[in-house]
Formats: C-alpha cells, structure tokens, sequence
C-alpha cells in the first residue's frame, strides 16, 4: 500500500498529474481547489513513504506565494459585484472577491502538492526512460536530457571551481545582491563555454560507441504498465470528479 | 523534425538546459518570496528569464526546432532536479519554447538579429501569458490590474531574454568554443548575422 505511488508507472503518473492540473483550473470556487489538496494530502498519506519534513520544506515558499495571491486578489480582484462583507482601509471586500481569493490561494496549495507528490515519487531516471517507451519520445531526445542530467554534479563542481579561480586572481565579491546578479554573467560565460565542449566530447563518444538515436523496439531497462497503473489512474479521476462535483455542490 | 540534427546538437540543447535550469530554479525562489511581498506581479518582470535558453540556442543552433526543444528540455530538467513547482513546468516550458518558435518560424528561420530574437521573447511572454491567464486564474483580477502584468512581462521578454539572449550568444561565440556550429558559420560570411 505504501509503495503504490513510487511504483505507478512515470507516464501514467505524469498524464494524470498534468488533466488534474488542467481540469481545476476552469474552477473559481474555492471548494474544488480546497476538497482536491485534501485529497492528494490524503492520497500521499496512504500510499507513499515520503520525508515529511523535506516535503513541508518544499512547500515553505508556495504557501508564501499563496498568500501573495490571496491578499493581491482581495485589493486587485476584478469588480463582480456581490455583498460587501467587510472594508478594510478603504478597500471593501466582497464575499464574490473573498471567494475568488481563496480559490486561487487554494489552487496554488492544490498544485503544489500534486507536483511535489510526483517529484517525491518518481526517479527521475525512470521518468525519462517511460516517456521514451511509453510515449515514444524520441532516444535522441531522451539520452540527450539524461546525458545532461548526468552532468549535474560535474557542473556544481565546475561552478565552485570557476569562482574559486577567479577570487584567487582578485575577483571581488559584489555586496549588493542586484550587483551579484549582474556579476552572473562572469560565471556563466565559462559555464557555458565548458558545457558546449562537454557537449560535444560525449555525443562523439555516444556515437563512437554505435549509438545512432534510432527509435528500438527492445530496452535493457524496460519500464511496464501494469492493470495497476489503470487502478491509480481511476483513483486520480474520481478525485477529481469528486471534488469538481463536490465543490460545485458546496459553493 | 530530428533527422536533420546532429547528436552533437542535441545535447548541446540538454546541456544548457542544464545551465539554465538551475538558474531559472534560483530565480523562481526568489521570485516567490517577492510574490507574497508584491503579489503576481513580482513574477512578472523576471518572465524574461525564464525565455532565454530558448532563444540562445536557437541564436546557435539555427534549426528549426531548437528553441522549442531546448525550453522544454530546461523544465525537465528542473523536474528531474527535483522542484516544488513539479512536472506542470514541463507544461510552461512547452508554452514558452512554442511562442519563442513561433517568432522564429515567422521569419522563416533565415533571420537571427537583435529584432527577431527580441520579437521571440515577446512570442514566449504572449504564449506564456495566454497560458498563465488560464492556469492561474487572472481572469478574477482586475482588467487593468492584468493589462499592466501583460505590459510588463512582454518587456520583461523583449528585453531580458531578446536583448539579453543576444549578448550571452555573443560573448559565448567570442570565447571560441562555438566553431562548428550554425553561428559560428554564418558571423564569418556576415550574412544574416
């Protein structure tokens, strides 16, 4: 039970993840967005075993944007009449405005964690491997990103050593941040310039291995849909029928 | 649409996404934390940044395709990092890197001065905002109150990532590693350049 999630297919996962997302959005109540986070909340709860702090750590700024948009909405909502239910320093609110606000502070929670629920299932390897045999996503594509992603930590490590050299000589560190961030374009230059040698001495070695970017039929690391990914599948659209009924109900 | 690019090319695109992934990872943190001080707004004048990948490779590579390809190599990339914004940003990039292509296309692929790349940014922010629009909802803010978000981030794109794009493309082409790619080929006969 507590695997189901890390174990649904990547393509599956992704397909739901992006028509839930696409669905909500038609939704201005605030209950659709609110019964929905319940849910993929709940969801999570029973069918993963993920690290809940790093999780609320994720979660930090989205919940401060969301706030953004409450308070935003509220004074820059657009005028759709309705009863005043309260003013504040000259701004009246209205229960219409009140409702819109929360439905979209709602739908950033709502988002946010549907996304960091995929992001905390899936490996990212296999993300990539199942939209390529999933999806058929072309392998001149697929080992491509993969190539890159394996240069992650090649760049980190690139990136430190680039301002290292460049403090040694007598690169001074800006104070300001605005300054810091128009003093990015020291580091990315060589970034950059290292990044496209790198680029070229791995797909010559690709090739040179025998590699041609040719669609397969066979794969040493096939990823499979079993009648388990249509079982999570149904799950995903009756969350998402019961909030989109539910909220339409309630509001 | 790949057959005619290289393997080489391809992951160029992947390793810059690379490069600009992490940066647009850095700038949608601080981009939330403005948010909840300004509101939708904060994220308005940054838009620019989010474009720019597309638009250098495309100023590289000159293939049709490249700019499409590269802005959503970039979100995917930032999903496999692993970011809170999740796999909708493979979405938003697909939305971005089109509007970037579709400025592209319009010139028919031949032209790659300052004016087309800075009209691509301008493609990416109206396709980014349409999309925007829809997600995330500002159909309940105030017309005016949207019309001066789509001011800003169309500048944000002319300017940040046209402008912008341009200069890092250039500086990238005078360090020399460029030699054997699009752009490097067509500054040395000064056509189209």
């Amino acid at each position: 039970m507590r695997n189901l999630l890390h174990n649904m297919n990547p393509s599956v996962k992704f397909i739901a993840v992006t028509i839930s997302m696409l669905t909500i959005a038609f939704f201005f109540n605030p209950w659709t967005p609110l019964l929905f986070w319940v849910s993929i909340l709940l969801l999570q709860l029973t069918m993963s075993h993920i690290n809940w702090k790093l999780w609320l750590l994720f979660m930090l700024p989205f919940s401060i944007g969301a706030f953004g948009y409450l308070w935003t909405t509220v004074v820059f909502g657009a005028d759709t009449g309705g009863t005043i239910i309260w003013s504040f320093a000259g701004i009246n609110v209205t229960d219409e405005q009140w409702a819109h606000a929360l439905s979209l502070s709602f739908r950033v929670m709502a988002f946010s964690s549907l996304s960091l629920m995929f992001a905390f299932t899936t490996d990212p390897v296999k993300f990539i491997l199942s939209l390529m045999q999933q999806l058929k996503l072309s392998p001149k594509l697929a080992y491509g990103v993969m190539v890159g992603y394996q240069f992650l930590p090649v760049m980190k490590d690139e990136f430190t050593q680039i301002q290292q050299a460049q403090r040694l000589r007598g690169a001074v560190v800006e104070k300001h941040s605005w300054q810091r961030i128009l003093s990015m374009r020291r580091v990315l230059i060589p970034m950059l310039a290292g990044a496209v040698r790198k680029a070229e001495r791995s797909a010559f070695a690709m090739e040179a291995r025998g590699f041609t970017g040719e669609p397969r039929n066979a794969y040493y690391r096939p990823i499979l849909l079993s009648r388990m990914d249509f079982l999570m599948s149904f799950v995903f659209l009756t969350i998402l029928l019961t909030s989109c009924l539910g909220g339409i109900w309630l509001s | 649409m790949l057959k005619s690019w290289k393997l080489k090319e391809v992951v160029l695109m992947s390793l810059f996404a690379v490069v600009f992934g992490i940066v647009y990872l850095l700038f949608v943190h601080v981009a939330n934390i403005w948010a909840a001080v300004i509101g939708p707004l904060a994220y308005e004048w940054m838009f620019g940044i989010w474009f720019i990948v597309s638009i250098i490779c495309m100023y590289i590579i000159r293939k049709p395709g490249a700019a499409f390809l590269s802005e959503t190599m970039a979100a995917a990339i930032e999903v496999l990092i692993g970011n809170a914004v999740g796999p909708r940003l493979i979405l938003t990039g697909v939305v971005q890197g089109l509007g970037a292509e579709a400025a592209f296309a319009l010139t028919g692929y031949k032209h790659f001065n300052i004016l087309v790349l800075m009209l691509a940014g301008i493609g990416s922010a109206v396709f980014s905002f349409v999309y925007g629009y829809f997600v995330s909802g500002y159909a309940a803010l105030d017309p005016s109150f949207v019309a001066l978000m789509f001011t800003i981030r169309v500048l944000s794109g002319a300017i940040i990532a046209g402008i912008g794009g341009k200069y890092i493309g250039d500086a990238l082409l005078a360090t020399g590693s460029l030699r054997g790619y699009a752009i490097a080929r067509t500054k040395k006969g000064d056509v189209n350049a």
